[in-house]
């Protein structure tokens, strides 16, 4: 054992056994789903007795766990469409230019960070209320693009940093317009910050739940708010199933985000 | 030509007209793009605040709700009063739920910035490539699994028919209730929050020289001791922000001690949210929600004074 942990982990044999004990801590609620989820008995047995894909197949035709399937990618799709060019915006305007109160704008744009999630839902109710949005699903995308913004602008910002200015200087002195440079110089070095920082508020927006959990109606029901309702009565592997979805969509993002731009690119936004 | 190249040609003169008409727009504008460099810089950062402003403006709107007068059939009515205040003072149920949150939050915060430093630690130091991945893959999957699906795979784990009770049977040991105790919250909430710590954590450790760490071990210093007097002092930035978020993320999440908690176990949060949507007293609600945001930001200023802002700040390159 410890030869395998050595070979494993390196110098440090034991970090590495401690740490092996924590990944399967933090990977077992996922991996209890995906297994209760192919069992096929009305309650969670263990070991699942037999195998099946049954509750998989019966969900499709619910709609109460399709359509909020359905509002919950629109919203992420939303949040992330409006989320890119503030991210880029704002990280490109804080770096570049001489910002009066540059850093109140910082601790103002922690705002989200600071506020905690049950209250920044109470408040996006009243103030969404107020002007009539409650029950509109872009409203809901918008609410998660608030709460999870400094993500974005954190993510680009590092791609920010890291990029040398006088590559825009070199293009423009080849004759390249201000456009062009933008197009073609200072966006495609922005790129693993923007694709990072794309996933992570899809990701996000995907599994909010508080702020949805408040703000959203029967019509704009997200599907982690949907899951909840269903946990309260019973913990069925129908249940399981659609939680399941979740997990297999993690597992997908992890490998895309793997080729895109690595996933120790997330280490540094 | 065969149809591919024709096709390519095609896009490529497209992007080439896009491209020349874009700035010929861009010339024929009224402004001198050249000239308004520092103001452009303004409207650069303007869409950010302006979607920052919604949670500024709500918290004003907060503190003029609280002094409201709650009317169980308006919800609310516009006369001022400071009952809602003195609610706060007098609503011992309140106080319980407050300290619980704060004492459970900070058992958990120094729970998980402990077991999240040998991880981020390997993380970053860890020569071999798949384990590393195997790391980042066992921190991405619950960062990227909500926290309810989460606390649901808690609830099949801790349960009463769940996985460990299962494996307790096996070896004789009867049904254990786990759900609706403080070891279920605090291991929901351990496993919601190592992730964020370890994300804080890592960028901390990677800027650690390891020669650092090697000079240590030359000259005699042990593993324990090179951590404790050279790799825990150096990442101290990365611990003061992962103390902030998870202590803040902690002392305002709603599920895990809703859902594991058993009903009797409730946050702030939760104390709060059936005051919005219980009783619908908006006023004493608004009384709540300022109170966390209170106790959240004295936190994080009472940190940030003492520890500096760690990893947390948008880094500006110096120039």
């Amino acid at each position: 054992m410890t030869g395998l942990v050595r070979r494993v982990g390196g110098d440090h044999p034991y970090l590495t056994a401690f740490a092996l004990f924590e990944f399967a801590f933090l990977i077992l609620p996922s991996l209890i789903i995906l297994i209760v989820s192919l069992g096929s008995n009305q309650i969670i047995t263990f070991p699942p007795t037999e195998l099946s894909l049954k509750w998989y197949a019966s969900l499709l035709e619910q709609s109460q766990y399709v359509d909020p399937f359905v509002n919950s990618v629109v919203v992420a799709t939303f949040c992330t469409i409006i989320a890119i060019p503030i991210g880029v915006m704002t990280a490109l305007g804080l770096n570049r230019y001489d910002i009066r109160f540059e850093h109140g704008v910082q601790i103002y744009l922690l705002l989200p960070f600071t506020v905690p999630l049950v209250v920044s839902g109470f408040i996006l109710l009243i103030l969404f209320g107020r002007i009539g949005w409650i029950g509109d699903l872009w409203a809901v995308g918008l609410a998660l693009t608030i709460i999870n913004i400094p993500f974005m602008i954190w993510s680009v910002a590092s791609s920010v940093n890291a990029f040398d200015p006088t590559l825009e200087d070199a293009a423009q002195s080849l004759g390249a317009e201000e456009i062009q440079t933008f197009r073609y110089v200072t966006l495609p070095a922005l790129m693993p910050g923007v694709i990072s920082g794309a996933l992570l508020m899809f990701m996000l927006a995907l599994n909010e739940f508080i702020v949805s959990l408040i703000i959203t109606t029967t019509v704009t029901e997200t599907l982690p708010v949907a899951i909840y309702g269903a946990i309260r009565g019973n913990i069925s592997p129908q249940i399981a199933a659609v939680a399941s979805v979740y997990v297999v969509i993690a597992v997908a993002a992890i490998v895309v985000a793997d080729r895109l731009v690595g996933l120790e690119r997330f280490l540094h936004s | 030509m065969s149809i591919r190249e024709e096709l390519h040609d095609g896009q490529a003169r497209a992007r080439w007209y896009l491209m020349d008409g874009l700035i010929s727009v861009k010339n024929r504008l009224p402004v001198d793009t050249t000239a308004l460099s520092d103001r452009f810089g303004y409207a650069l950062i303007a869409p950010g605040l302006l979607l920052v402003s919604f949670l500024a403006v709500g918290m004003g709107l907060l503190v003029w709700y609280s002094f409201l007068t709650y009317d169980s059939i308006e919800i609310f009515v516009y006369q001022y009063t400071l009952a809602n205040w003195e609610r706060l003072l007098n609503t011992t149920a309140f106080h319980t739920v407050f300290f619980r949150t704060l004492l459970y939050s900070a058992v958990v915060t120094v729970g998980t910035v402990a077991l999240a430093f040998p991880y981020a630690y390997l993380v970053v130091r860890t020569d071999r490539p798949i384990f590393r991945y195997v790391l980042l893959f066992g921190l991405f999957v619950p960062f990227f699994t909500g926290v309810i699906i989460r606390a649901y795979g808690w609830l099949i784990v801790l349960g009463k028919n769940g996985l460990l009770n299962w494996a307790l049977g096996t070896v004789g040991i009867g049904p254990v209730a786990f759900i609706g105790t403080p070891v279920a919250v605090i291991v929901g909430l351990l496993q919601y929050l190592i992730p964020f710590a370890v994300l804080m954590l890592t960028p901390a450790i990677a800027s650690i020289d390891s020669d650092l760490e090697r000079a240590a071990k030359n000259c005699g210093a042990n593993q324990w001791n090179t951590f404790r007097y050279v790799v825990l002092p150096l990442a101290r930035p990365g611990i003061t922000a992962a103390t902030i978020v998870v202590f803040t993320l902690s002392m305002a999440n709603y599920s895990i001690p809703d859902l594991l908690g058993g009903g009797t176990l409730g946050f702030a949060a939760n104390f709060v949210y059936n005051k919005i949507f219980g009783t619908l007293n908006y006023p004493f609600a608004a009384v709540l929600c300022i109170v966390l945001v209170a106790i959240a930001s004295l936190f994080v200023f009472v940190v940030f004074k003492r520890y500096g802002t760690g990893t947390l700040g948008v880094e500006v390159s110096e120039e």
